[in-house]
Formats: structure tokens, C-alpha cells, sequence
């Protein structure tokens, strides 16, 4: 019986970090401009994870994670995202590991809300070998806010399994945050927050759940340009223990843009 | 000159707009330490003034969707057009109707400090509920405007972002031949409304607008011009915006620039498009010679999108407005120019005043802090002009922003914009670019306090502005 309830909490466990390991970010509330693609490189690497093959779903010990996410501006207030997820770990090689769609709508600027508001859902596939749950549905509300140096953001994201083992957990609650200082007009740093408490009717004990708090740094060295770094330690049994993270992002114009525009 | 009267024979004229009396919510008009001298009051035996302004809260109607609640002069926005011949003396009532302290600048000027109209100076403040008189000899001749100089900070409905501002005309004591060539002419507010501060592609937060107008109305909203084929329209524009540079361009049209900032420019010349920085000001001749029902507005599609435009009609011409729009935005200040600076200004004949602009970061959420030689308002530095002494204003913007640099009290020569020497070009507002050198000169022959800064409201309350003292 304790040998089955391990299996499960490792099964867990890998589920969880299925998704989140791959683009690890707090969204902010604003969206990408019409005609503009921003393309970004999340790179994730886990020095201390979970060891063991479980259940057929590799550990992530030493997994290198090289997400690619394209995210078009559709109006001034919506987008769409599209993720390609891959893993490298030695044995394995580079693999593909799915790929993800994720619309988002925003609170328009005219209506002068106090707080950034917008949506996303995301919907996507990921092998077997990577994550048990292969089709996830993911809603997630953003809101953020600046005042003066200090930033603010919330992602109170619920997740739904379409196929795999936790579909029968129903909706799981997985939230992030982060709050970030200006240092400089280039360099901020803060703290950013990703958990995933399980089912949100029955919340797993919280040494199951998955709890992650990295310190980040932000280079808002150009607006052409986003570049987020970060270290994070899973304190709970059910996350990996350390990861290194990093986003690399830039902007592309593709449109006609004349001085009149 | 405060307590000398004469009558004038001056017409205020103004149009009935509705005015209500919901007041604004009292808040502080200027910067904490401030010093707040108020006016004298009006004599209760005083005879009747040639002028009265009314500042009052006011509803304006931008369109039908579109509703600001804001301050006006006499019940109108843009207020009353004010007429004043060059050289006679005016006497103008103030009943300050609001809440907060306030105060009329008289832009372009040549006016001693008490009634300039600029609390850094040292001009008084009319307290809430208060009246004062001021009388003056305006100087010089053109086309100049009031406004309001007070504080805003981060309430974007105060200060110049609302409807305080209004046109005022000096008719010359000998008429100007290049000014006085025209059958009709019309003058023409530009304005923005509905800021809030909004994080910019630089990283500091901003003023973004929800509506633009020109004489408070959204294109579609106001009258429209009306005109007569053959005619020769003067057209008299003011960019009142608290923070924008606007570009309009008339469709079917050109205009033939006759002054600028209100001061005949050296070469007439005629342009398809017309730049303003804010309080920036053209005086253009337009040849009525297209029959048709045009429009005359702002030449980037998101801000005439917003607004920012008005219809012109010809008479017996009916059809939908048309626009024409231009691919680029041209503007260029040394084709009014005299050309090349061929004088030789040895150091015996200007002294050098280096002033550096440069801004420190507050956060992404706060607007920029301004500096003038590193340090902002009120700690700048003040430097002392010798009165009968000029004076180049050599100004090295290190700034990412362009700025609208404005000289209280006196008019200068523009004479390097961004490494372009000029000569002849008198201003009093001149929009100087970000990352370039600039330089101005001008006579120090107005002795008193005399304030510099840039014209946008949210960088004169975050410390560009410093103060002159003469010996």
C-alpha cells in the first residue's frame, strides 16, 4: 500500500511538472501589439530532480528543456501563443516532447481599469514518456500592476486533464505569482511563485503539492527585447528541488508601418 | 504697472457653452514647500474691467459619446478669443470659481513678473473663491494665448490637461502687410483629453489620451469651417496640448506660413503639413481654391482615429468630408529661417548659458524625474543675466525625448536646432530633439524673474523648469 501511494505521488509529481517545467512564467496582463511576433527560448534545467523512471515518464533529473513560444498580436487587446516543447537529457537525446495553443484576450486601455486584466487558455499535447496527462486544458485569469518601482502580478490558473491518468482529479487549481523592483531602468529583480495545489474540490497535503519560489532577475535592456533569469527551489517532496531557468525574447514587426501609422 | 488703468477698447468675445457647478475635488494645485502669495483683491469702488475670465468647472462635450468634466475659462473651451491692440493698456478681471489655487499665464508676452502669470516667478496665486485685476501693456504684436500654469501632477484632469487655455490676439499699432492679406480667419485649439499615465516603450510611465479635438470638438462633432471659393483664410493654430506634438495637414490644401509662435518668419513659406509642439503656434494663409467639403486634421491616422480634426466647407459644396492622407511627416524650422548662420557671435557678444537636459528613472510605474545641469526644480540652478547682455541657451538634450522649451517673458532666435544653424527665426516655444544640442539666443531686456521649461505639463511637474534672475 505504501509502495502504491509512493508510485502515485512520484506519478504526480511528474505530471505536474509536465507543463510547468517547460515555460515557467508568470504572464502579465498586457498582450503583444497587432503585427508583431514575439519569439521566445525558454531554457529550464533541473540539477536536482526527481531520479527515477516512473510508471514509463522519464525523471527530470538533468532534463534540459528548450521551449520555443510565438506569440502573435492579433487587435491591441488579443493574441495567440504557440508553444513547441522539447527535452534533452543524456540517454535520451533531444526530443519533442508537444505543443501548446494559448489565446488571450485583455481588458482594453480604454476602459481604464485600476489593475491589467486579461485571459488566456491554453490547450495542448504532450507525449506520454514526458507527462501521463497527454491533452491538458489550462485557464488562466492575469492580473497585474506597477506602482512606482514595485510590480505586481497574479495568475490564479486552473488546469484540467483531457486524457490521462488525473482526469478523473478534475479541475486543479495552480497558481503564480510575482513581485518585482525597479533596481535600475535596466535591471529588476523579485521573487516569482508557481505551486499547484491538486483538485480544487480536494487540495493535495502540502507536502504533496508542487511548491516552487524563484528569485528572477528582468533586463529591460530594449522594448525589442525580454530577458528573464531565474533560480528556484522546490522545498516540497512533490517538486523538483532546484531549477534554473531563462527566457530569451524578442520582438519582430512584421507589418507596414509608415510615420502616420 | 498694476495699480496704471486706462480704458481700451478691447472685444472679449465669447460663445455660450453649458457651464455647471459641480466643482472638483480640492487637491493640492502646487508642489508641496511651495510658497502660495495671492492676488490682491478688486477694489470694491474699481470702474469695470475691459476683460473678465470666469475659471469655473465645466462639462465638456467632446461628442455625444465623449464627456470631459474639466475647468474653462468663461463657460467655453477653448475661452473666449481675446482681442488687444499692441501698446494700449488692458485691465482684466479674474474669478477664480473653483476649488484650488490658480493663476492665468499670458504666453508670449513681454510682461513684469506680478503679472506674467507663473508662480515660480513670483507672480500671486488667486486663491479659491477669489478675484483679482491685472492691467497690462501688451507686447508685442501676434498671436499669442492664456492659459493656466499650475501644478497638475499625477491628477490628469488638472492644469493644462483641461480646458484652461484660450487665444489672444495683439493687433499691431501699424499693420503688418503679410498679416492683414486675408478675407476670413478662424482660430484653432489642438487639445488631448482623458490622460492616464501608462507605461511607454522606454520604460517610464507616460500620458496617454482617449480623445483628441480641435476647439474641443472630435472630428464630426463641432461646426465645420465655412468658406468661400477664392477666399484667403487665415488660419491661427495653437497646439494647447499638455504633452503632444501634433502634425495636421489640411486635405485639397496648403498653407502658406506667415508666423510662427505669433512673430513674422523670416521666409514665408508654403507646406502641405504643419508641425506644433505644445504651445507652439501658426499663423497660416490657406488659398480656398479646391471647392469641396475637406478635412483639416491630424495627419497620423490613431490620433485623427481619436479625434483630432474638424470638417471644412466650402459654400454650395456638400458631399462626405475627404481626407487625403499624407505618407510623411515633414516639418523642417529652418525653411523660415534667413539659411546658414554666416554672423560671426564672438564671446564678447553672447555669453553661453550650457544647460543639459537629461532625466533620472523613478520606476516603471513612475514618470521620469528632469534635471537641468543634474539637478530638478526648485533645487536648479538659478543663472543672473546682465540686463542690455545677450545670451545663447546651449542646450545639450541627453534625453530620449523631444522637448518643447519655452522662455517666459521674452522672444529668442532660433539658431541651431539638432545641429542645423539658422538665423532670423523668433520664438517662444521651440520643440528641440532628443540626443542633439540645440541653442537659442535672445536680450536680456526684461529685468525680473523669468522661468524656462519644458512645455509639457507632467515634465514641468517633475522638475524641468529653472528660474532666471537678473542682476
Amino acid at each position: 500500500m505504501g509502495g502504491l501511494l509512493l508510485a502515485l505521488l512520484f506519478l504526480f509529481t511528474a505530471s505536474a511538472h509536465a507543463q510547468g517545467n517547460y515555460e515557467i512564467q508568470v504572464y502579465g496582463a498586457d498582450t503583444n501589439p497587432p503585427k508583431d511576433l514575439m519569439v521566445e527560448l525558454h531554457s529550464n534545467f533541473t540539477p536536482e530532480g526527481q531520479k527515477n523512471l516512473i510508471d514509463g515518464v522519464y525523471p527530470t533529473n538533468h532534463q534540459e528543456h528548450e521551449t520555443i513560444e510565438l506569440t502573435e498580436g492579433l487587435t491591441s487587446w488579443s493574441e495567440i501563443g504557440f508553444y513547441i516543447f522539447t527535452s534533452e537529457q543524456n540517454g535520451h537525446g533531444v526530443q519533442w516532447v508537444g505543443d501548446h495553443i494559448r489565446p488571450r484576450v485583455r481588458v482594453p486601455d480604454s476602459w481604464h481599469w485600476p489593475v491589467g486584466v486579461s485571459l488566456s487558455t491554453e490547450v495542448g499535447y504532450q507525449r506520454a514518456v514526458y507527462s501521463p496527462d497527454t491533452w491538458t486544458w489550462e485557464l488562466r485569469p492575469i492580473v497585474d500592476k506597477t506602482i512606482g518601482r514595485w510590480y505586481f502580478a497574479v495568475n490564479p490558473a486552473l488546469e484540467r486533464t483531457w486524457h490521462g491518468p488525473d482526469v478523473a482529479q478534475g479541475i486543479g487549481f495552480a497558481p503564480g505569482a510575482k513581485i518585482g523592483y525597479d533596481f535600475s531602468k535596466v535591471v529588476s529583480g523579485g521573487f516569482e511563485y508557481y505551486a499547484d495545489y491538486g483538485s480544487i474540490t480536494a487540495p493535495d497535503t502540502l507536502h504533496n503539492q508542487q511548491q516552487q519560489i524563484f528569485a528572477v532577475t528582468d533586463l529591460n535592456v530594449s522594448p525589442k527585447w525580454e530577458i528573464n533569469f531565474g533560480v528556484g527551489i522546490g522545498p516540497t517532496a512533490g517538486t523538483d528541488h532546484l531549477i534554473v531557468k531563462g527566457i530569451l525574447g524578442r520582438h519582430f514587426d512584421w507589418g507596414h508601418h509608415s510615420a502616420v501609422d | 504697472m498694476l495699480t496704471r488703468r486706462r480704458f481700451a477698447q478691447v472685444a472679449a468675445m465669447s460663445s455660450a457653452s453649458l457651464a455647471l457647478n459641480n466643482g472638483l475635488s480640492a487637491q493640492m494645485t502646487m508642489p508641496p514647500g511651495q510658497p502660495t502669495p495671492s492676488e490682491p483683491p478688486i477694489p470694491a469702488n474699481a470702474p469695470p474691467a475691459d476683460i473678465t475670465l470666469d475659471i469655473s468647472p465645466y462639462l465638456l462635450e467632446a461628442s455625444s459619446k465623449h464627456r470631459f468634466q474639466t475647468v474653462a475659462y468663461n463657460g467655453q473651451v477653448p475661452g473666449p478669443l481675446l482681442r488687444m491692440m499692441q501698446g494700449r493698456s488692458v485691465t482684466v478681471d479674474i474669478h477664480n470659481h473653483t476649488a484650488n489655487p490658480e493663476i492665468v499665464h499670458w504666453h508670449g508676452l513681454f510682461l513684469p513678473v506680478p503679472v506674467d502669470g507663473a508662480m515660480e516667478e513670483g507672480s500671486p496665486m488667486i486663491a479659491p473663491g477669489a478675484s483679482t485685476r491685472v492691467t497690462f501693456t501688451p507686447e508685442p504684436a501676434g498671436f499669442r494665448w492664456f492659459h493656466t500654469h499650475t501644478f497638475a501632477g499625477n491628477d490628469l484632469r488638472k492644469g493644462q490637461y483641461g480646458g484652461q487655455h484660450g487665444f489672444l490676439t495683439i493687433e499691431p499699432s501699424g499693420i503688418a502687410e503679410s498679416l492683414s492679406q486675408y478675407d476670413r480667419e478662424f482660430f484653432l485649439a489642438l487639445h488631448d483629453w482623458g490622460g492616464s499615465m501608462e507605461p511607454s516603450g522606454d520604460g517610464s510611465a507616460m500620458p496617454m489620451y482617449e480623445v483628441s479635438t480641435i476647439n474641443g470638438k472630435m472630428l464630426g462633432f463641432g461646426e465645420p469651417i465655412r468658406v468661400q471659393q477664392g477666399e484667403r483664410v487665415m488660419l491661427h493654430i495653437l497646439n494647447s496640448s499638455p504633452t503632444e506634438v501634433h502634425w495636421v495637414a489640411l486635405a485639397g490644401h496648403s498653407f502658406h506660413v506667415v508666423a510662427l509662435d505669433g512673430n513674422p518668419v523670416a521666409r514665408v513659406q508654403t507646406v502641405d503639413m504643419l508641425r506644433l509642439g505644445p504651445a507652439e503656434r501658426v499663423s497660416a494663409i490657406v488659398q480656398m481654391n479646391a471647392l469641396g467639403v475637406w478635412v483639416l486634421g491630424e495627419v497620423r491616422k490613431h490620433v485623427q482615429a481619436a479625434g483630432m480634426g474638424i470638417v471644412v466647407e466650402y459654400a454650395n459644396a456638400t458631399g462626405v468630408p475627404k481626407w487625403i492622407q499624407p505618407e510623411n511627416l515633414v516639418w523642417d524650422y529652418a525653411q523660415f529661417a534667413d539659411g546658414s548662420d554666416t554672423r560671426n557671435n564672438s564671446a564678447q557678444d553672447v555669453i553661453d548659458i550650457p544647460l543639459t537636459f537629461d532625466s533620472k528613472f523613478e520606476g516603471h510605474g513612475n514618470p521620469e524625474r528632469w534635471t537641468i545641469n543634474g539637478k530638478s526644480y526648485p533645487d536648479t540652478e538659478s543663472p543672473v543675466l546682465h540686463a542690455g547682455q545677450r545670451y545663447r541657451l546651449v542646450m545639450n538634450n541627453r534625453s530620449n525625448n523631444d522637448h518643447p522649451i519655452h522662455l517666459h517673458r521674452h522672444t529668442f532666435e532660433v539658431t541651431n536646432v539638432g545641429g542645423t544653424t539658422m538665423r532670423g527665426l523668433m520664438k517662444d516655444v521651440v520643440l528641440i530633439p532628443a540626443m542633439k544640442t540645440s541653442t537659442v539666443e535672445f536680450d536680456a531686456n526684461l529685468p525680473g524673474n523669468t522661468l524656462f521649461h519644458c512645455h509639457q505639463q507632467d515634465h514641468m511637474d517633475h522638475g524641468f523648469m529653472m528660474v532666471f534672475r537678473y542682476a
